[in-house]
């Protein structure tokens, strides 16, 4: 037993093992960082929907003596629109909002004179990464997650034994660079 | 090789855009046997903040950025009732607005005092393009939001 486990070549065994690990986390590294990026800035940009707003001045001196029905085709007719209605809904008696069948809405504000179109489009793919980074399938992803999380501390530690010599870790400049990974994320702590 | 690399691309992709669409129960799920109109449930808010209720409305209002809240509206006119979840918990499609929801949950009682009410109101009245006079403002109020365990997008 001691005998093979003196006959391993762990500096080997260990650099393949990472770039195998490394290999099978690109993917998952992408997903990650991308949607991290997207989620990172939120308070800035919709990471999940491209929403385009457009208002218009409209004569609706009438509109009142109107139905419901009627106002949102004068409505719809404002913007040239052809979408199913799926709802309508008074907000107060001067604001009149219309529910569109792929999620787009038409808005009239009564007291401006102005029917206000949002569009609304899905960041399909950046949609679907931010799920996965935001953990909202639950369940098997979990475990992935912690797998993946498992893999990258594996990626950092075994680095430390990929390289021999004058880039070896003990070396000053590993050392500044190691320190650094620490010292940023105390700063900003200290910071907050 | 490459129409493999093609079609396992294609899989992988496809699964990801599937997940982001399919979900239309959030939670544990919804309890009908505790259904509440809204306008009931608003009336007197405070005989109801011990029991799990659920409620049903066409949803007029959605989180753009978090999907951390939505509002249903009552069967009262100009009456609506938010529900709000963690952030990430629960998380509401933007494009659910118009239709129909269920919500089981726990009605949560916000009060603020005179200074929060007046901005409170400030702000509800600048986007109704209302004037507002803060003096007017007298009483310190408390809002109601359904925190939900359960909720149900109905298409």
């Amino acid at each position: 037993m001691i005998k093979w486990f003196k006959s391993i070549n762990w500096y080997r065994l260990n650099r393949n093992l990472h770039r195998d690990i490394g290999y099978f986390c690109i993917g998952f590294s992408i997903i990650f960082a991308v949607s991290g990026i997207a989620v990172n800035h939120i308070a800035d940009w919709n990471p999940n929907y491209a929403v385009e707003r457009q208002t218009k001045q409209v004569d609706d001196s009438d509109w009142l003596t109107l139905d419901d029905q009627q106002i949102i085709q004068r409505m719809q007719s404002s913007f040239d629109l052809t979408q199913a209605v799926k709802s309508s809904f008074w907000q107060n008696k001067n604001q009149f909002e219309v529910f569109l069948d792929d999620g787009d809405t038409l808005f009239w504000d009564r007291r401006q004179h102005q029917v206000s179109y949002q569009d609304i489009e899905p960041r399909v793919i950046l949609q679907a990464l931010n799920k996965l980074h935001l953990n909202e399938t639950r369940n098997a992803w979990v475990y992935f997650s912690d797998l993946f999380a498992g893999m990258l501390i594996f990626l950092a530690l075994s680095a430390l034994f990929m390289v021999k010599g004058k880039h070896g870790p003990a070396k000053p400049k590993s050392i500044v660079l190691m320190s650094l990974g620490v010292f940023i994320p105390a700063f900003f702590l200290f910071l907050s | 090789m490459k129409t493999k690399q093609f079609i396992a691309a294609a899989i992988l992709l496809g699964s990801l855009v599937g997940t982001s669409q399919a979900a239309t129960d959030f939670g544990e799920g919804v309890n009908r046997d505790y259904l509440v109109p809204v306008s009931i449930l608003m009336a007197s808010p405070e005989d109801y903040l011990e029991n799990a209720v659920t409620i049903e409305g066409t949803i007029v209002g959605v989180c753009e950025h978090r999907g951390c809240w939505m509002t249903i509206a009552s069967d009262k006119r100009f009456q609506t009732l938010r529900i709000k979840v963690k952030d990430g918990e629960m998380v509401f499609p933007l494009t659910a607005r118009g239709k129909k929801a269920l919500a089981t949950g726990q009605l949560q009682a916000l009060r603020y005092d005179l200074e929060q009410t007046r901005e409170i109101k400030a702000h509800y009245a600048k986007e109704a393009g209302e004037a507002f006079d803060a003096a007017s403002v007298t009483e310190p109020m408390t809002m109601y939001q359904l925190v939900p365990t359960g909720v149900s997008i109905l298409d």
